[in-house]
């Protein structure tokens, strides 16, 4: 295949940077057994540009709290008593379709904010990273009171809201750019 | 382990230090930047915190790009980058996790999306990934990277530059951008480095030459401190 323009910018992440288990939130380092102390899900989706068409080779990495809602950081209070065998951090790369997956544990509430996973995406053709956050469907009282979901005029709140698969999986299809029907809310980074 | 309280001050990035969007002569910027702008939040706990001990998610490996097999060293010119990764508080920021790429010296990146017909190095990777000690530096071996053309209607050439990935120590604090070699004519030429709008802010993404005489005969030296958020931030690049 000839290269776009776009694919000789990059960026040319190296695809070395990526191993086995980075999609993996709940594995503290490569070789470390995925903690179990939540429940086990599947979070996936697809990164799309204007057109509908897939984003090849962006980067997603997500970022959020344990299943009891804390987070293994000083700026945690409860820090201390955060879960030592689960990160919250993982990275994912996107396929010729555009699709990306990570596996994590369902994680808690804490304070006003519902339970909820943060992503930040780079791809090629974005200077700077976008951050959006994804929300779950069967916490729909707490999303209604989540500040940060509540900065967004109420037609765009649905957009940040997973979708249940029938085995455990949630699914959040990302759009970069499209018609305001269409594009997903970011956040400031 | 940090004892002492992470900052929790994370005032918006100053006026033009975030690169122009679209960005003229990169295409693909039309067709991925949001139409829309970002929604602004107030940082809560979940933005100023981030994974600690990132390095056992990431393994950091050997700080030197330009010899990987030992006795078998890359073409180009062997230069040393060094450097102090602090916050916005000027406080040094240990323990992050600097991920770096680049072209080898003839412009062309080991990677499947390069298709240009510009040699491979063999013995460059031109990629790594280190780790800042106690008092936020980093440094590594590596050769000068090549500049490189970007096809399209009107050809530009991006200049030598290397790519740096930080994770600090919370999710404000991500950054990615690109150092620039000083004095290149290229480099105001270049959409990229260009994008930035602010003169000073650009300033932040050239490195510093280090006179010879300090380094020594066998290598150059240039020195790049990478700021995370504030007044002085180092502007964000792809
Ligand atoms: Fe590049």
């Amino acid at each position: 295949m000839r290269p776009l323009s776009s694919h000789t910018i990059g960026p040319f992440f190296p695809k070395t940077f990526f191993r086995e288990g980075d999609n993996d939130l709940a594995r503290v380092a490569p070789g470390a057994l995925p903690s179990r102390r939540g429940t086990p899900i599947r979070l996936h989706g697809r990164v799309l540009r204007e057109g509908g068409l897939p984003c090849i080779n962006a980067i997603l990495e997500a970022w959020q709290a344990d299943a009891a809602g804390r987070f293994r950081h000083p700026a945690d209070p409860d820090w201390a008593q955060a879960d030592p065998d689960f990160l919250g951090w993982g990275r994912a790369w996107t396929d010729a379709e555009g699709y990306y997956e990570f596996h994590t544990l369902l994680p808690g509430a804490f304070l006003d904010r519902a339970p909820h996973v943060n992503l930040l995406v780079m791809a090629s053709g974005l200077m700077q990273p976008v951050a959006t956050t994804l929300f779950f469907p069967q916490f729909a009282e707490a999303n209604a009171a989540d500040p940060v979901l509540n900065l967004l005029p109420p037609p765009l709140r649905p957009r940040l809201v997973a979708s249940p698969d029938n085995d455990g999986g949630y699914r959040l299809d990302i759009r970069l750019r499209g018609s305001p029907a269409e594009e997903t809310p970011f956040f400031e980074t | 382990m940090p004892d002492e309280a992470p900052p929790t001050r994370f005032d918006p990035l100053p006026a033009g230090i975030a690169p122009i969007v679209p960005t003229p002569g990169y295409p693909a910027t039309f067709t991925h930047t949001p139409s829309q702008p970002p929604f602004r939040r107030l940082p809560g706990r979940s933005e100023i915190t981030g994974p600690l001990a990132l390095h056992r998610k990431l393994p950091c490996g050997e700080a030197n790009l330009a010899e990987p097999v030992p006795g078998r060293p890359a073409l180009g010119q062997l230069i040393h980058i060094e450097g102090q990764v602090v916050d916005e508080d000027g406080r040094p920021v240990g323990d992050a996790v600097v991920e770096l790429w680049q072209a080898n010296a003839a412009g062309r990146y080991a990677h499947p999306n390069d298709a240009r017909s510009a040699p491979l190095d063999p013995h460059f990777i031109g990629n790594g990934r280190v780790r800042t000690d106690a008092e936020g530096r980093y440094g590594f071996f590596t050769i000068r990277p090549g500049a490189y053309p970007v096809p399209g209607d009107a050809v530009w050439w991006r200049p030598p530059h290397v790519h740096f990935s930080v994770l600090g120590p919370s999710s404000l604090a991500r950054l990615v951008t690109q150092m620039f070699f000083p004095g290149d004519p290229l480099n105001a030429l270049d959409h990229i480095f260009m994008a930035v709008p602010n003169d000073a802010a650009r300033g932040l993404l050239i490195a510093r030459a280090l006179p010879p005489a300090e380094v020594g005969s066998g290598w150059l030296g240039y020195r790049h401190d990478i700021v995370l958020r504030g007044r002085r931030a180092t502007p964000v690049l792809p």
